[in-house]
């Protein structure tokens, strides 16, 4: 009988295991996005619609990012946005489990981690504080205020934090309209995750930064930072400080954090920035290993995911296309136009048994493509369009997120219309996209010429 | 044949993708992406029309259209186009009061036009806007024989028919390719305009003297249509827009070549017909300071006036104010001087 019980609450643990290691902004330093459940339940649609007066303005909400866990055997995510509030959502009971209010706009992912046996969330808001919270109840386990309070002090910019190595890093950058221009100052924050203990800061700019991103190469380990004026900074965290490895100029200004391959000797590490450049570096030494360029902006992160061996970048640009590009030497495997700026980093995930990458658009669509041909294999409507409220490179975009499950495979995506979506990818969803069927393309067409026959007896009548 | 359009679709979104000559604000907003340069240099543009002498004025016209062309085409980001400006303007007095900046850089252009029309006439349309001098000169190559046409009063012809089916079948075929290999949404609607345009064509290749008048109020309706996609914050996408966004647009592509195509069977094909600007354009020329006035005493019916119109806006001297792009070649033209330009700074409003 005992031996039973102990074996039925082993497997129990093994079949509910909390996986929370969520430690980048974007999941991993490959910024795949995807999070696997390997027991999956059902995943439902659900348009979880967060009613609030906090704007970034007025129609239209910003979320950042979401990060994923799993608690107890069910995934969990975790999303933060202009409206101050982080929101911890039961994706398969499609229920809000705690929100917790900061005193400023998230405009960062979360980061998830297990300490001492708990899960928690990591995130930075920009009233200047790092918040650990108990990721099932929301508890507050502690926060740091990471730049003191100033009558002078204005926008605040703070990063998703990263957990590697032991250590929680988060960056950041305050305005202080006390100082002039060239005395701004912005920095990397190294805490202990445990309690929030500062041990280190680092001055690394002095303007907006990316995510730090962390990351091994050589047998040693790193992290990454690109400052937003397009400086990259690679650090050794090898020691008891982070020491500057190397650092390299992008040509222009960035917007979204470097991505890096991972399981190879020698990884690159892809960063795009304004005018289309797409730039991949040795990840050790900061050498440039390739460069392509396409016809507008990058302004958010790239994906590295694994293709059939083949480690591939997938990056979106604001020339409306998805890239796809081999890792090893930049040679373009697909380019996929779709109807919009493509404003999202890509995530790349297994959909039933097939690679693919998911975009969101300006064209109010998030795309599931083929990453082996680019072909787009549906699109769903997420909302009212955006496209006349925002400005390129005004702001980091939020980015769809994919829980990987076999069947019941679901993106999770925060609109601008303030809903957040979880759409099964792989199952029926309301909000599949018609437009691009070629049948309703042609009645379309067919409509508009009868319109316009119908037209003509009108126009003649009244001349 | 798939191959081939193939082909020529990768040769265009290499062509066409990357074509501006300014990657950075030359006279940037501190904060912005907004290029006051741009603003300031279509003002002058708009204010030019009224200050180039009279001796060597077309020639002034060609200049200004060229500069025009570079400007919104190779240095402009933002889409100016004939239906982004509507567009960009509505955004431009949502964002009053919000974004100043942004709102003065969205409502500078469409306001310095319709204000610089208001003053000296709609010149725009004759000596600025590039989806018009596009189509003047790309129908310079089928000048003489619309001339011809058009002095016989236009008259059903075989050649302009089989032109107009030729036009047509390129419509088709290209969109049987996109519809294949690009996803369409409702922004893309410049499909249904380029549509539209070969359906116009088709029937005043086949009754010019007929649905030639009538035709022209489809203006309005297209005028009205663009204004309720942007103010329900659809992108509709029109010909030219590819030239703004820095990006290969395949449906801003196709309704290009299909106002390029259109325009030499029918001149001026997009203006007189489908403009949604013209519309707001020629309401606020109706209200000019200036106007041309024909002599009645020297005019001496001659028809020459009529015949240099790209846009039939002149009937023996007459012009009709709704039409007229006030290029001023009818002015040019005039053996007599019987047409001459004046300012009425007591001109009641129409």
């Amino acid at each position: 009988m005992r031996l039973t019980l102990f074996t039925t609450g082993v497997l129990l643990t093994a079949v509910l295991r909390t996986q929370a290691d969520w430690s980048a902004s974007r999941g991993s330093a490959q910024g795949t996005a995807a999070l696997r459940w390997e027991n999956p339940g059902a995943l439902e649609e659900w348009h979880y619609a967060w009613k609030t007066q906090v704007r970034y303005k007025p129609g239209l909400a910003v979320w950042a990012s979401p990060a994923l866990a799993l608690l107890d055997g069910r995934p969990v995510a975790f999303i933060g946005g202009f409206d101050q509030t982080l929101h911890a959502l039961d994706l398969s009971t499609k229920r809000v489990l705690w929100r917790h209010m900061s005193n400023a706009g998230i405009s960062a992912a979360p980061v998830t981690g297990e300490f001492q046996g708990r899960c928690i969330v990591f995130i930075a808001s920009n009233d200047r504080t790092l918040y650990a919270l108990d990721a099932r109840t929301g508890t507050v386990l502690w926060t740091r205020e990471l730049a003191p309070a100033s009558p002078s002090l204005g926008d605040a910019d703070f990063t998703s934090p990263l957990l590697f190595g032991g250590r929680l890093y988060v960056a950041g950058f305050v305005y202080d309209r006390a100082l002039a221009r060239s005395q701004q100052r912005a920095w990397l924050y190294v805490l202990d995750p445990a309690d929030g203990r500062l041990l280190q800061r680092l001055e690394i700019g002095n303007g907006f930064v990316s995510e730090p991103v962390g990351y091994t190469a050589g047998g040693k380990t790193y992290i990454a930072i690109a400052a937003r004026k397009g400086l990259l900074q690679s650090f050794a965290v090898d020691g008891d400080t982070p020491q500057r490895a190397w650092t390299f100029q992008m040509p222009h200004e960035v917007l979204g954090a470097p991505a890096v391959e991972t399981g190879v000797p020698e990884p690159v590490l892809v960063l795009g920035s304004k005018y289309g450049n797409l730039i991949a570096l040795d990840a050790a030494t900061g050498r440039e290993r390739w460069k392509r360029m396409a016809g507008n902006w990058f302004d958010n992160s790239a994906c590295i995911g694994q293709l059939d061996g083949t480690n591939v970048v997938f990056a979106g640009s604001h020339d409306y296309a998805v890239y796809a590009l081999r890792a090893a030497d930049g040679s373009l495997l697909w380019r996929q136009p779709l109807g919009g700026e493509v404003h999202s980093a890509p995530a790349f995930f297994d959909l039933n048994g097939t690679p693919a990458v998911l975009v969101a658009a300006l064209d109010n669509h998030l795309h599931t493509l083929d990453a082996r041909t680019g072909r787009v294999l549906t699109s769903y409507f997420t909302g009212r369009p955006v496209w006349d409220k925002i400005n390129k490179g005004e702001n980091r975009w939020g980015s769809p997120v994919v829980i990987e499950a076999g069947p019941s495979t679901a993106a999770l995506y925060g609109s601008f219309n303030a809903t957040v979506y979880l759409l099964p990818l792989a199952a029926p969803c309301s909000l599949q996209a018609r437009a691009r069927s070629v049948r309703g393309l042609w009645i379309s067409l067919g409509v508009v010429a009868l319109a316009f026959g119908l037209t003509l007896p009108v126009l003649t009548r009244r001349t | 044949m798939n191959d081939i359009l193939s082909a020529a679709e990768t040769w265009l979104s290499g062509a066409f993708g990357n074509i501006k000559l300014v990657e950075k604000a030359m006279m940037g907003l501190e904060g912005s992406y907004v290029e006051l340069l741009t603003i300031l240099s279509l003002g002058l543009l708009a204010v030019l029309p009224a200050i180039v002498p009279a001796q060597r004025r077309q020639r002034w016209r060609h200049l200004n259209q060229a500069f025009g062309i570079i400007i919104f085409i190779y240095v402009v980001f933002t889409c100016l186009g004939v239906f982004g400006m509507i567009r960009n303007f509505q955004r431009g007095l949502s964002e009053i009061g919000r974004e100043n900046i942004v709102a003065l850089y969205y409502c500078s252009v469409p306001a310095t036009i319709l204000v610089t029309s208001m003053l000296f006439g709609p010149a725009f349309c004759g000596w600025i806007c590039p989806t018009g001098a596009l189509q003047e000169w790309i129908g310079l190559l089928t000048g003489r024989w619309n001339r011809k046409r058009k002095a016989a009063g236009y008259p059903f012809s075989r050649a302009a028919f089989a032109a107009a089916l030729g036009v047509a079948a390129i419509f088709l075929l290209w969109m049987m390719h996109l519809s294949r290999t690009r996803m369409f949404f409702v922004e893309d609607a410049s499909i249904y305009w380029s549509e539209v345009l070969v359906l116009i064509v088709l029937l005043l290749v086949w009754n010019m003297r007929r649905w030639d008048r009538p035709l022209r109020r489809l203006r309005l309706l297209s005028f009205i249509l663009v204004a309720a996609a942007s103010a329900l914050s659809l992108r509709v996408t029109s010909p030219v827009h590819l030239g703004f966004a820095k990006v290969y647009d395949p449906a801003s592509l196709l309704s290009t070549v299909m106002v390029i195509l259109a325009t030499l069977v029918i001149p001026r094909v997009w203006c007189r017909y489908l403009c949604p600007w013209r519309s707001a354009i020629a309401w606020a020329g109706r209200h000019s300071v200036r106007a041309i006035v024909l002599d009645s005493a020297a005019c001496t019916r001659c028809g020459i006036c009529d015949g240099v119109c790209d846009v039939d806006a002149v009937t023996k001297g007459v012009i009709d104010s709704k039409e007229c792009h006030f290029c001023m070649k009818c002015v040019d033209a005039c053996p007599h001087r019987a047409l001459s330009i004046q300012d009425d700074w007591r001109r009641p409003c129409a």
